[in-house]
């Protein structure tokens, strides 16, 4: 086991390579350049020109890329952001919090709806409640977060006032954007563990259980759940990934200070540092993430943790 | 046993959590404020900002809504705008005498103190003076001083290489902090909050996630500011600001979303206003550009798209119809040294599709050539965020198809933009111009000096007009303070410019202000409102 989550670990380094690779390409190739953006319009050439050098942003594409790696790697240095001159890891670590901790409550409202209510409708197929929570689950998942955000803030806040529109002081603050980042990936949740649930009642070895005399109860939890779980648990893995990344549209409309609403706003300005630092902080935080839903399969299928063993002995 | 584990861990990451939710204060406290107040449970006054604050040094900010705080109310300079009465008011300057020559300004200082309690004194002016300078961005108000002295604690003598009425626009730009505390903060100052400035407010939290929170200044050398405590939230989202303001979550929103004016309207009742802004969008030609063999270098296509273009159209598309048309380079209404449209002494290139066909003709387009469309290339322009020029842009290039001119719209970052229009890489524009208070500022426009701000470049031996003339029309300007002088100057200048069909005015921004029914603001001021003379309605 050790060994497989070793070789994981191992993926996380060509992942970050190639991720910062392509963003300093795609930040070279984009017009524009820090000096001008920092000393305005206004600014003689010349001047510009020095600043440019001074920040190395002149030197050849791979020697830039090679120096920020090895800052980065070496003395966990990101540079100086172009905008605020503040070190970038004093701007985007508090913002990767809030994003992690929005994300997280979403990934747990969406898990905590989606799941259960998939196996109910699952376990009770044609029902009233299957085919309710089946329509409800379809529209849900079809809207996009930014159209329940709004929705939400006139309902919740401009019209029964019950809950604050803006910022993340208290728990409250959070409530509005967890419901509307949680809802549509709650309602592929659904559908996901309803179709997985479905496809493994059908299975010989169900039958054989129910056969055998086991109570239904028994079928289901033991024998159903954890072979339907294993797509589940991908796609939960996948969702708090996109939650991570997508939570921008979210942290806009609730005025939430995010990783992401960071990033898009810096993009106007060129703040290659922190574009970049934080690109490459969302892209560990997924590779992780994906490392976490890679153990936890094995932790539900024996039958990797058997080959990992296997290997082992 | 395993079981009870998970269960627990999971308990404790929610946990976690969800305490982590607390509220945050910036531990970045300023260091201790004499002469200020503690909070003393004073109603806080919540503004909006539209993205976070890029310094609290007045030299790094670079956006109006940062100018906003930092340069009204936490610094000052030694004059003031106001924008209510139009023209520029003494401010740390108690007196300001000039020489017969017009080279020397001895400025006698107010008796102000700093917010950490130190003495404002010449030494300080001089400082802050010669910092500015240093720094490239300040090039356009400073470059015509030679050197700042202090003559007394209280006297400090400008010297400038040549006369420059347009002066008044550097005393206002210029900013007054406190030597010793810039100093000792060194490269560090502008990232944390200080006390540094004159003005009525301190910063006291700035946090780049969270925001951003002011106290009044108690020792104010005007008084203490009725409003102790300010706090500015960062709300992004026009609709979500929107909201804030109805659900009574703001105070003051300067700069109202037009989109959902009518909306705030109702919601403020008779708490609003919609006045003209000193913020214009203007269509750029580059008459040098290569594109269909430099079809843009012929005076004739580019009277035809002048001519062809509906500003009513363009206004309705950038405001919802709640602006202006345009038709000079800065608001007279804000600017005493602009020319004035309603005097007739420039061409304005009203909105005339018969003209404009007329004109093609007669440079020799033919019908065939109108049916087929005339290509003049791309419209370039930037802040594919908020659509406002884009908006304009589509409505441009559907005007110059009634003509048979064809183009296409490109809209991108400003960031990607902006570069290659000061570098002329582009074959019409749409450009905004903003903040202007002295028409001498039109020199970063037309000035061959100004490379890397201006959009059209004059000064080039295909110019379409007599840039030396222009660039000495610059400089008569500033060589006198008769206003009604440099108006005639500028007036011939402007003319120059219009005539040459390279730059047309097109629409001036409204500028909506929404207040609560709480809140008194005092005389409205459409940029740079003043926090000192807000008030609660009791």
């Amino acid at each position: 086991m050790y060994r497989y989550v070793f070789k994981r670990l191992l993926f996380l380094i060509p992942t970050i390579l190639g991720v910062t690779l392509i963003i300093y390409a795609v930040m070279s190739i984009t017009p524009g350049d820090p000096g001008r953006s920092m000393l305005g319009t206004s600014a003689p050439q010349a001047d510009v020109d020095a600043y440019n050098e001074a920040l190395g942003y002149n030197l050849p594409f791979f020697q830039k890329y090679l120096n920020y790696l090895i800052k980065m790697i070496f003395h966990q240095d990101f540079g100086i952001s172009y905008f605020t001159k503040l070190p970038v890891f004093q701007e985007i670590w508090p913002r990767f919090l809030v994003t992690i901790k929005l994300a997280f409550f979403g990934i747990i409202l969406s898990t905590l709806v989606g799941v259960p209510f998939g196996i109910y409708a699952a376990v009770k197929q044609y029902s009233a409640f299957d085919t309710i929570t089946s329509l409800v689950a379809f529209f849900m998942a079809a809207f996009p977060a930014f159209v329940l955000g709004l929705m939400f803030l006139y309902i919740f806040a401009l019209k029964l006032n019950l809950l604050p529109s803006y910022g993340i002081a208290t728990f409250a603050h959070y409530i509005m954007p967890a419901m509307a980042i949680s809802i549509p990936p709650a309602a592929q949740n659904m559908r996901f563990t309803k179709s997985s649930m479905l496809e493994a009642i059908r299975q010989d070895y169900v039958r054989t259980a129910r056969a055998k005399g086991a109570p239904e109860r028994t079928v289901i939890w033991k024998h159903t759940l954890r072979n339907a779980l294993l797509p589940v648990v991908t796609q939960i893995g996948l969702n708090l990934g996109m939650l991570i990344a997508g939570a921008v549209v979210v942290e806009r409309i609730f005025s939430i200070p995010g990783i992401g609403s960071l990033i898009v706003d810096r993009i106007s300005y060129k703040d290659e540092p922190v574009i970049i630092a934080g690109t490459i902080l969302i892209s560990i935080t997924f590779t992780i993430v994906m490392l976490i839903v890679d153990i936890l399969y094995a932790y539900i299928d024996p039958r990797i943790r058997a080959k990992y063993a296997k290997l082992k002995g | 046993m395993k079981k009870t584990i998970s269960y627990l861990l999971i308990l404790v990451m929610l946990v976690t959590l969800f305490t982590g939710c607390g509220a945050q204060k910036d531990p970045a406290e300023p260091a201790a404020t004499p002469g200020s107040s503690e909070p003393t449970g004073d109603k806080i006054l919540h503004l909006r900002k539209t993205s976070s604050l890029q310094s609290t040094d007045w030299e790094a900010t670079t956006n109006t809504t940062d100018m906003q705080v930092v340069w009204v109310q936490v610094f000052e300079g030694l004059y003031t705008i106001d924008e209510a009465k139009g023209g520029y008011q003494n401010c740390l300057a108690e007196k300001i005498d000039v020489s017969e020559d017009g080279k020397i300004y001895t400025v006698t200082l107010v008796d102000a103190k700093f917010q950490n309690g130190d003495q404002m004194k010449a030494s300080d002016v001089v400082f802050s003076y010669n910092r500015a300078m240093q720094n490239s961005r300040f090039n356009y108000v400073t470059s015509m001083i030679d050197k700042i002295e202090a003559k007394d604690d209280k006297t400090v003598v400008f010297t400038l290489k040549y006369p420059y009425s347009a002066i008044s626009h550097t005393f206002w730009s210029i900013k007054i902090s406190s030597e010793r505390e810039v100093t000792e903060a060194g490269d560090s100052f502008g990232t944390t909050p200080h006390t540094a400035g004159t003005g009525p407010y301190y910063i006291s939290e700035y946090d780049v996630a969270s925001g951003l929170k002011l106290k009044a200044f108690e020792d104010y050398w005007r008084g203490p500011a009725n409003i102790k405590d300010v706090e500015y939230r960062i709300i992004s989202e026009d609709a979500a600001a929107v909201i804030a303001f109805e659900n009574g979550e703001l105070d003051y929103m300067s700069d109202a979303p037009l989109a959902e004016w009518d909306s705030l309207k109702v919601s403020s009742g008779e708490n609003n206003s919609l006045t003209k802004g000193n913020n214009i969008r203007f269509l750029g030609i580059n008459y040098l550009s290569p594109t269909n063999n430099n079809i843009l270098g012929n005076k004739a296509v580019r009277e035809a798209i002048f001519y062809a273009i509906n500003r009513d159209n363009v206004n309705i598309a950038a405001t919802e119809g709640l602006g202006d048309p345009a038709y000079e380079y800065m608001p007279h209404e804000y600017v005493a040294t602009s020319p004035s449209y309603l005097d007739g002494n420039f061409e304005l290139y009203e909105y005339n599709l018969e003209k404009a066909k007329q004109i093609l003709k007669d440079a020799g387009f033919t019908d065939a050539d109108i049916a087929a469309g005339i290509d003049v290339g791309t419209l370039t322009t930037y802040g594919a965020g908020t659509g406002e020029k884009a908006k304009q842009a589509q409505v441009i290039q559907a005007n110059l198809a009634e003509i048979g001119i064809k183009c296409e719209v490109y809209v991108a970052e400003a960031a990607q933009i902006t570069p290659r229009l000061y570098s002329q890489d582009y074959d019409l524009c749409i450009f905004g111009d903003s903040g202007n208070y002295d028409f001498n500022n039109i020199r970063q426009q037309v000035h061959s000096e100004s490379t890397g701000m201006y959009v059209v470049k004059y000064a080039d031996p295909n110019s379409p007009l007599d840039y030396k003339k222009i660039e000495s029309l610059v400089d008569q300007g500033v060589a006198t303070d008769d206003v009604a002088k440099r108006l005639e100057i500028y007036t011939e200048l402007w003319a120059m410019v219009m005539d040459s069909a390279t730059i047309l005015p097109l629409v001036h921004l409204p500028v909506g202000i929404v207040w609560s029914d709480e809140l008194d603001p005092g005389g409205l001021c459409p940029t740079y409102y003043h926090i000192y003379n807000f008030k609660w309605v009791e």
